[in-house]
C-alpha cells in the first residue's frame, strides 16, 4: 500500500474521481520524489553502519540484552531484524505511507518478540538508537522524514 | 490492487532487498510522469460526462446495437451501457494515476467477459467503444497522457476478448 493506492481506493469507495485534495495531495508526493528516492538510497547505503554504530549505542544503554549475551547467533538475528526495519522504513519513505512498514513489520510485533522471549521495551530502546544513527546521516529536513516511521515502530512496542 | 510504486516493494521485500539502481530508475520516471497524471485525472474528471457522449456518439449511436433487437435497444439497457462506459473510463483513470493495470483487473475484468457473454452484451462492439474511448481521451488530452491513458483502454480491451 502507497500513499496513491491509498487515495485511489479512497475514491473508488465512493464511486468518483480523485477529488482536488487529493489530487494536491498526489501532486505534493510526486513532488519530493527525488528526496524520497535520495533517503532511501542513504539508508540502503549504510544499513550495516546504522546497526552497528546503534548496536553499540544500544549497549551502552542497555547492557544486559539477548543481542549483547555472548552469543553470536542472537546478536546476529537481533541485527539482522534490526536492518530489516531500515529496510522497511526505506519502503515507506519511498510509498510516501505508513502502510509498508505496518504491513511488513510491526502488525504482530509485540507479539512475535513476546514469542521470541526478547524484551519488547529493549527493542523499543534499540530502535531510538537506530533512528539517532540514520537521523545523524542527513540533513535536517530529510531526518525529519525519517524520524516519524521510527516512532511508529516505538510506539507499537508500548 | 497494486500501482507503479508497490510492484517494486513487493518484489524487492519477498527477495529481503532494497530497490535496486533498475527499480529507483523506475521509480524516479513514475515520480517525474507525476504531474502529467495528476492533470490528466483532473481534466477527465472534469469532462467524464462530455468523453461519454463524444464515445457512445462515436462508435455505438448510428449502428445497429441501437436499433430495435439490438443489445443496446430500450432506454434501460443504453443506460447500463453508458453506466459501464463511464466505469471503464474512470478505473482507467485511476490505473493511469496508479501506474499499473491491476486495479482494472480486480474491479473490472474479473468476470466481465462472462457476465456479458450471459447477458447477450456483444464484446466486439464494446472493444470497439473503449477504442472510440481512447481516442476521444487522447484528443482532449494530448499525445503524451493520452498515450499513457491509451495503455489502460487497451489492457480493457485485451481483457476483455
Amino acid at each position: 500500500m502507497s500513499l496513491v493506492t491509498e487515495l485511489i481506493l479512497n475514491a473508488d469507495s465512493e464511486a468518483r474521481y480523485p477529488a482536488p485534495k487529493e489530487i494536491r495531495i498526489f501532486q505534493d508526493f510526486v513532488k519530493t520524489g527525488e528526496q524520497r528516492i535520495r533517503i532511501a538510497k542513504v539508508l540502503a547505503e549504510n544499513e550495516q553502519r546504522i546497526v552497528q554504530n546503534g548496536s553499540a549505542r544500544f549497549w551502552e544503554r542497555c547492557p544486559n540484552t539477548p543481542s549483547n549475551s555472548g552469543n553470536e547467533r542472537k546478536t546476529a538475528s537481533c541485527q539482522r531484524d534490526q536492518g530489516w526495519y531500515v529496510r522497511l522504513i526505506a519502503y515507506s519513505i519511498l510509498a510516501g505511507s505508513e502502510r509498508p512498514l505496518e504491513e511488513i513489520g510491526t502488525v504482530g510485533i509485540k507479539e512475535m518478540y513476546n514469542n521470541l522471549e526478547i524484551p519488547i521495551r529493549n527493542i523499543a530502546e534499540c530502535m531510538r538508537c537506530l533512528k539517532e544513527e540514520a537521523m545523524s546521516l542527513m540533513s535536517e529536513e530529510d531526518a525529519a522524514e525519517v524520524a516519524p516511521y521510527f516512532d511508529l515502530i516505538i510506539h507499537s512496542l508500548s | 490492487m497494486q500501482d507503479a510504486i508497490t510492484t517494486l516493494i513487493n518484489s524487492s521485500d519477498t527477495q529481503g532487498k532494497y530497490l535496486d539502481d533498475g527499480s529507483l530508475e523506475r521509480l524516479q520516471n513514475y515520480f517525474r510522469s507525476g504531474e502529467l497524471r495528476a492533470k490528466a485525472a483532473m481534466t477527465i474528471s472534469a469532462n467524464a460526462a462530455t468523453i461519454v457522449t463524444r464515445t457512445t456518439a462515436k462508435s455505438l449511436l448510428y449502428t445497429d446495437i441501437t436499433a430495435p433487437g439490438g443489445n443496446m435497444y430500450t432506454c434501460r439497457r443504453y443506460a447500463a451501457c453508458v453506466r459501464d462506459m463511464d466505469y471503464f473510463l474512470r478505473y482507467a483513470t485511476y490505473a493511469m494515476l496508479a501506474g499499473d493495470p491491476s486495479i482494472l483487473d480486480e474491479r473490472v475484468l474479473n468476470g466481465l467477459r462472462e457476465t456479458y457473454n450471459s447477458l447477450g452484451v456483444p464484446v466486439g462492439a464494446t472493444v470497439r467503444a473503449v477504442q472510440a474511448m481512447k481516442e476521444v481521451t487522447t484528443e482532449m488530452l494530448g499525445a503524451e497522457a493520452g498515450k499513457e491513458m491509451g495503455l489502460y483502454f487497451d489492457h480493457i480491451c485485451t481483457g476483455l476478448s
